[in-house]
């Protein structure tokens, strides 16, 4: 028999309700003995008893439902948006809070830069900025001799230096939609759309596409760890070859400190093509990699006017939004996945992409009944009560963004949304009255990944500015760790595994400083994390460096 | 515009297919992919499995592109356009014509601006198809009506399909709904044949055959001569819904005459292609729809020092625009043959 390992704690929070409290946890080969008291440890049989945290208190690995591996991978590029963040070393990059921080970040980023290669950037966000747009007149302040390309954090828009312009031959003649330009003709530097993004990209290389790379897969589990993550998705995974031969590798060593769930992107193929794929991608599970889930792109984002919504549409009177495929295609994908046995995660932000799909995976149950698919809505930020109790009798499950409220609420409140359906937002709340099971997510590295401070969000839905934003929609700091322990494990159906400290799950736990049930639920975000035990194995957060 | 003549390889020539669901978009490239010719020729595609590729002619195959034995190159749109162009272009100097299947949803015009923007290409016709069974349904489908009318926007050409299956009545209504949003832009019923997706897509090539009158076997419809304009200065058309006629003058032309009128017949003239000999030296004429270019010649092209000869195709009645060019004093052309 294996050694047992006993781990003492000041406070374990089991999230069992059977058992919800104990100071001792005994593992065997990565996997949970039992809980209990020190007394209660010895019925296991002789252990090593490990006092290391002693004086702190383990909670289940947190779960992230949704979140992309690109997190690791992106601090390659410089980060020049509105918030400090911190990358998966620890290392602060401080926030640009005005248009000449950002100016002033980059200066200092090219400065150290020793061969003529193009300055990347990511993050920038002038929605904090007032109305203020970047040109050529900032970034030339960085460099006229390089290129310099900042993307924005919507993803879509991305600005330019005059070098880039140069190279790819935009001038005061390019008339194509997407080149904007100032009053004299000429053009600013602001790049949108798809055909002057990728003349800039053409002559600069783009360093944002292409498979993931076990580099960023390794940095995406220091990312999770610094937070307390033992499980996280990677929510629109291409199955190429390399992607996949890529999470075989990191996955295959024991000491990866994360379990993996790339999520299929569904919508690059046919829908029989793609089921292959996957069954034969779940072929490579292990115990830190699981295929399983499928990703359904259906609509935009609200805060960049591309998501779909039923009437009366965007508060500023945008015209509505994208779908990225034919409804009718949508719903055959999903009938296909769903016949197959498959597990649907469907991105919807807008109430009319979610209506969409509910009735997809109505018509999907009709044909073919399945008691327990937990197919799961992602984002779903605008569902109203009427689409909540829907989804409920369906088993569709809801992962929420909460991080939204804090990050964008200010402007969904007075742009987007207006005040009324602002408030009803990723609407936590109502989603459980309705019996809904309940995930909520970063996006990361759309936002920090940080269950802790997800958890806060959806329990405070304070914005930027620090206006509540419906606090009708509050949840109690018990349901939010609920939602990023065993509430997003059972989105994934994982809850079997993992997602609570219980006999027979893996062994992963958040080690974390203080009690998140004693403190002020307004400093939930604020409790510190040690780091990670993932299948025993502990490890330790980056130490963050100023 | 600027003169391609001096550039060491030409832009590639770049051709956009649009429309919904269900339009007949595949099956519309597998026609142009079927026709035969010397192009060296790339399609972006949705999804490769719905192309009519024989295993065998498949060269090899790495992620995106996969090459045929015949030059052709296919590649997939999986993972984006940006991303599948910026492949696609890594082969630029082995092609001669692009052609994207745009997705259901997207916009056309909106990927004709990659011509629009980089030189290395040279923007052609936005083709949107039109499913004639649902379109007008589609139109007042809360969830689709913008999706259907920003793709329509900044098409050259409409074609509309399924008529067969939609009957006379819902195609006169479709007509009826594309008229009424875009009266200026040419429509044309598709009937299902390789010779007209050939004609649409490689038509504006057909340059040597047009310019050399002394050569013009070849022409509009490739090697075949029963659907070749230019094989018989007169009415014989590559297809029943296209007319076409030939001129030529002798005395110079006016340039600035010509280009106000070809752009004022831009919405007429699918496709126009000449040689002229003007005022301001010799010039070629090359036209799809709204596109005119008009660039200074090079010897090369220029068989008749002096000659002038245009040749000009069109869906719609062509009397009006050929009343406008006998008044800048083109006559009916002579043809070898004829």
């Amino acid at each position: 028999m294996s050694d047992i390992t006993v781990f003492e704690a000041k406070k374990i929070i089991t999230m069992n309700q059977s058992r919800p409290e104990a100071t001792h946890v005994a593992i065997r080969d990565g996997r949970i003995l039992g809980t209990g008291s020190l007394a209660e440890m010895d019925a296991f049989g002789a252990f090593s008893l490990n006092r290391d945290f002693a004086d702190k208190v383990l909670m289940p690995g947190f779960v992230e439902g949704h979140a992309h591996a690109m997190e690791g991978g992106i601090w390659s590029q410089a980060y020049v948006g509105y918030m400090d963040r911190y990358d998966p070393d620890g290392n602060l990059w401080r926030g640009s809070e005005t248009m000449d921080a950002v100016v002033t970040t980059l200066q200092r980023l090219e400065a150290a830069m020793d061969d003529d290669s193009p300055l990347f950037s990511w993050g920038f966000d002038p929605i904090y900025f007032g109305g203020a747009r970047m040109s050529v007149r900032e970034l030339d302040q960085v460099s006229t001799t390089r290129p310099v390309l900042v993307l924005h954090s919507n993803g879509h828009l991305l600005n330019v230096n005059s070098k880039v312009l140069e190279l790819a031959g935009i001038g005061d003649d390019t008339n194509v939609y997407g080149v904007l330009k100032d009053e004299s003709g000429k053009p600013t530097g602001e790049l949108m759309e798809m055909a002057a993004k990728y003349m800039a990209y053409k002559v600069t290389g783009n360093p944002f596409f292409g498979s993931i790379r076990p580099e960023a897969l390794e940095g995406y589990a220091k990312s999770a760890r610094n937070c307390g993550t033992t499980t996280a998705t990677d929510l629109f995974a291409t199955f190429d070859e390399d992607s996949l031969a890529a999470f075989r590798q990191v996955t295959s060593r024991e000491d990866y400190a994360l379990r993996l769930m790339p999520a299929m992107n569904t919508l690059d193929k046919p829908a029989a093509e793609g089921i292959a794929d996957m069954k034969r991608a779940m072929q490579d599970n292990n115990d830190r990699l699981h295929h399983r889930l499928c990703k359904v792109m259906t609509d935009g984002s609200i805060q960049g006017f591309t998501g779909r919504l039923k009437w009366p549409g965007y508060h500023n009177g945008a015209p509505n939004g994208l779908w990225n495929m034919p409804p009718e295609q949508l719903a055959e994908l999903v009938m296909e996945y769903h016949k197959a046995g498959l597990h649907l995660h469907i991105h919807t932000n807008g109430d009319e992409a979610s209506e969409v799909m509910i009735n997809a995976v109505e018509a999907a149950q009709l044909a073919h009944y399945r008691p327990d698919h937990r197919h799961t809505l992602q984002h779903c930020q605008m569902a109203d009560a009427s689409q909540f109790r829907r989804m409920a009798k369906l088993g569709l499950c809801a992962n929420l963004f909460a991080n939204h409220i804090y990050y964008w609420g200010d402007q969904h409140a007075a742009i987007t949304m207006g005040p009324d359906r602002a408030s009803r937002m990723d609407a936590c709340a109502t989603a459980l009255r309705h019996g809904v099971p309940l995930a909520i997510h970063s996006d990361a590295p759309v936002t920090p990944l940080a269950p802790l401070f997800t958890a806060w969000c959806a329990v405070n839905r304070l914005t930027v500015s620090g206006a509540v934003l419906g606090a009708e929609e509050c949840i109690d700091v018990p349901t939010a760790l609920q939602a990023i322990t065993l509430g997003a494990a059972y989105t994934l159906h994982m809850d079997h595994l993992i997602g609570s400290i219980e006999a027979g799950k893996y062994a992963d736990f958040a080690v974390l400083e203080e009690d998140p049930l004693g403190v002020d639920p307004a400093a939930l975000k604020d409790v510190p994390v040690w780091g990670t035990i993932v299948g025993g194995i502990p490890h330790q957060a980056a130490t963050k460096a100023e | 515009m600027t003169s391609t003549l001096s550039t060491p390889k030409s832009p590639i020539d770049f051709t956009v297919v649009g429309g919904f669901l269900g339009a007949g978009k595949t099956t519309f490239v597998n026609q142009v992919l079927r026709a035969t010719t010397d192009r060296r020729f790339a399609v972006l595609v949705n999804d490769f499995g719905a192309l009519n590729i024989d295993e065998a002619l498949i060269i090899h195959q790495t992620g995106k592109i996969m090459k045929l034995a015949n030059g052709c190159i296919c590649c997939s749109l999986a993972g984006g356009l940006v991303d599948a162009m910026l492949a696609l272009m890594e082969y630029q100097d082995e092609l001669d014509h692009i052609l994207i299947e745009a997705s259901g949803v997207s916009y056309p015009s909106r990927i004709m601006d990659f011509a629009r923007i980089d030189r290395d290409l040279r923007p052609g016709l936005t083709i949107v198809l039109i499913d004639a069974v649902h379109f007008t349904a589609q139109l007042t489908d809360a969830k689709l009506a913008e999706t259907i009318q920003a793709q329509i926007e900044g098409a050259d050409l409409f074609l509309i399909s399924k008529g067969d299956i939609a009957g006379p009545e819902a195609v006169a209504a479709t007509r009826e709904a594309l008229r009424s949003r875009h009266g200026a832009v040419p429509m044309v019923e598709r009937h299902p044949d390789d010779d007209l997706a050939r004609f649409l897509v490689f038509g504006a090539d057909t340059g040597p055959n047009i310019l050399n009158a002394r050569n013009n076997k070849g022409g509009v419809g490739g090697e075949s001569g029963a659907h070749a304009v230019s094989a018989h200065y007169h009415h014989d058309i590559p297809h029943a819904d296209f007319g076409s006629f030939a001129m030529q003058a002798e005395e110079a032309i006016d340039l600035a005459a010509f280009r106000a009128l070809v752009t004022t017949h831009r919405t007429t003239i699918l496709r126009g292609k000449g040689i002229l000999s003007t005022t301001d030296g010799m010039v070629v004429w090359q036209q799809t729809g709204r596109l005119i270019a008009l660039d200074p010649a090079d010897d090369r092209q220029v068989p008749e020092q002096g000659r002038s000869r245009i040749i000009v195709i069109s869906p719609d009645d062509l009397s009006a625009v050929q009343t406008a060019f006998a008044a800048l004093g083109f006559v009916p052309a002579e043809s070898e043959g004829a």
